[in-house]
């Protein structure tokens, strides 16, 4: 067999097929785990902020209304699939697939604990900024190509937004990278270990502020749900879409919370890092299962910190959006540079 | 800004306030009821469905005197009167239209004899307007279906007395509303 394939192909094909299966079926893993948790990410969601409004929460279809998910895709998937007469189609039609593949392509350079990502490349922060940049494509498009004012004005908003947290973004993430000396996920986790409690959020305390509020912002969720406010804008870029182009907003925006949960998990929080007498006393099978889940329990705390500040404050103005993002956490963002510099240079022993 | 202010500003403080007050809440119960599965009986004297009251030999205890049609505000009720065998007053029709009724109550308090009542039935929906234009068979059929047996007694000791000569309400009696008349002197 492999003589054979290394015959037609050429030396070392067989191992080139055998690579290119093993990518395939870790890419299936991946989508479909983060798939099933985009689904229940929404039911949590609607149960966590019920709860926090006094209410139940879905209960109607199955147990604890756990098949609700479900129930919602299958009846976004059989709606009516409206375009409007006047909208630009082909730029109508790539919209929300742009939009989806930018939050799903992310995924690949997450690693989820130790050894498994789909693609350990050394720039895997800076892929993920690029990705979620290409994400606001999906939905400056979508908002012009759908001829309404509603999608234009969200798609608008959405345009300034990102273009403003993402350079806040970046420069909060440039105090981690300092501190770890690597662009690439696994190292930053890994240069982790040797801090206090594991974790970059205690010496990148203001780095892990700017992102959080930065995430918040990019992922169009409350208090920074300008784009779709839907008391101004019915609901902001995707009001023309419907069925399961709508179905693939909703999907993007909710991968594109879990991604920006996995990072805050990796880059401030650990990542799968467990205390070093763990990993020395089992199993190195069991300590690796043990890391997924301190990963997966900080990206759900994450998540339902999501969920918790959208329960509980109003959307901000537009100018205070702006504000926040120009006025305070960007120069903040620098201060933590240059702080972090500084304390690098001067107390090497003690960081 | 005090640097007590800004301190506040700062740290967050009405945010974080904002945050606790949500998480408790998280884990108080829940309000929602659950309506079609579980449903809260109503309350006595609640006003639902009128019904048409039944004397102890199963006749009609209206007599047509028309004081409820009178004292109707949005004037729903229509009694149609004819001359019996005997030279009395017989009940030819007594209608409701129950769209137009506002369930104020006044009907029964205005009753000299206990005949129009206001049951806990609300679960009337239908598709037709004729489902909700009440004739007197239908009137009287809800008397059975709603306040059969000591049901009705009860309502009539409760939430119905006549007036005194003076228009103030009986002794010990619960009215629909709180409000008590002034006594004449």
């Amino acid at each position: 067999m492999k003589e054979m394939v290394d015959g037609i192909i050429g030396a070392g094909g067989f191992q080139m097929i055998i690579n290119i299966v093993i990518i395939l079926l870790k890419i299936a893993a991946v989508v479909a785990v983060a798939l099933l948790h985009v689904a229940y990410a929404t039911y949590w969601e609607r149960k966590v902020i019920g709860h926090m409004q006094v209410r139940l929460g879905p209960r109607e279809v199955g147990p604890f209304g756990l098949f609700q998910p479900f129930a919602d895709g299958i009846k976004l998937f059989f709606k009516e699939d409206i375009i409007p007469a006047n909208a630009d189609k082909p730029l109508f039609y790539i919209a929300p697939v742009i939009f989806f593949v930018a939050a799903l392509t992310s995924l690949s350079v997450l690693p989820f604990f130790d050894g498994f990502v789909i693609a350990n490349i050394n720039v895997g922060i800076l892929f993920l900024f690029a990705m979620s940049s290409l994400g606001a494509y999906g939905i400056v498009l979508s908002g012009w190509s759908s001829n309404s004012k509603y999608a234009f004005l969200g798609g608008m908003r959405s345009a300034s937004q990102i273009i403003s947290y993402e350079i806040a973004m970046g420069l909060s993430l440039v105090g981690v990278m300092m501190l770890a000396g690597s662009l690439n996920l696994t190292d930053i986790v890994k240069a982790q270990q040797q801090y206090p409690l594991g974790v970059f959020a205690i010496p990148q305390i203001l780095g892990f502020f700017v992102f959080v509020v930065a995430a918040f912002a990019e992922t169009n969720r409350l208090p920074f749900d300008l784009p779709e406010a839907e008391s101004e804008l019915v609901a902001g870029y995707f009001t023309e879409y419907s069925g399961f182009r709508f179905a693939l907003f909703f999907l993007g925006e909710y991968t594109g919370m879990l991604i920006m949960s996995a990072i805050a998990a990796l880059c401030f929080l650990g990542g799968w890092g467990l205390p070093a007498f763990i990993t020395a006393n089992v199993p190195h099978i069991l300590a690796q299962v043990l890391g997924l889940f301190w990963f997966l329990i900080k990206v759900y705390a994450f998540m339902f910190f999501y969920y918790w500040i959208r329960a509980t404050l109003p959307r901000y103005r537009y100018d205070q959006l702006m504000a926040i993002g120009w006025k305070l956490l960007i120069p903040l963002a620098l201060a933590n540079i240059v702080l972090t510099g500084l304390v690098k240079i001067w107390v090497k022993g003690i960081l | 800004m005090t640097s007590g202010k800004f301190l506040r500003t700062v740290f967050f403080v009405e945010i974080l306030k904002g945050l606790g007050v949500t998480f408790r809440t998280l884990f108080t119960p829940p309000v929602t009821r659950r309506y079609p599965k579980v449903k809260v009986p109503a309350k006595p004297g609640f006003r639902g469905l009128h019904a048409l009251a039944k004397n102890a030999d199963g006749k009609l205890k209206c007599v047509g005197c028309g004081l409820c049609g009178a004292y109707c505000p949005s004037k729903c009720i229509y009694i149609y009167t004819v001359e019996g065998e005997d030279h009395n007053k017989v009940v030819d029709r007594y209608e409701i239209d129950v769209l137009r009724c506002i369930f104020c109550g006044f009907c029964v308090e205005a009753c000299p004899f206990g005949a129009i009542t206001l049951s806990e039935h609300y679960e009337y929906s239908n598709s037709s307007r004729q489902a909700f234009y009440m004739t007197k068979d239908k009137l009287l059929e809800n008397w059975d279906k709603y306040f059969a047996g000591p049901k009705g007694e009860r309502y009539f000791r409760d939430f119905w007395q006549p007036k005194s000569g003076n228009f103030t309400g009986g002794e010990g009696q619960a009215m629909f509303s709180k409000v008590k008349l002034k006594e004449k002197k």
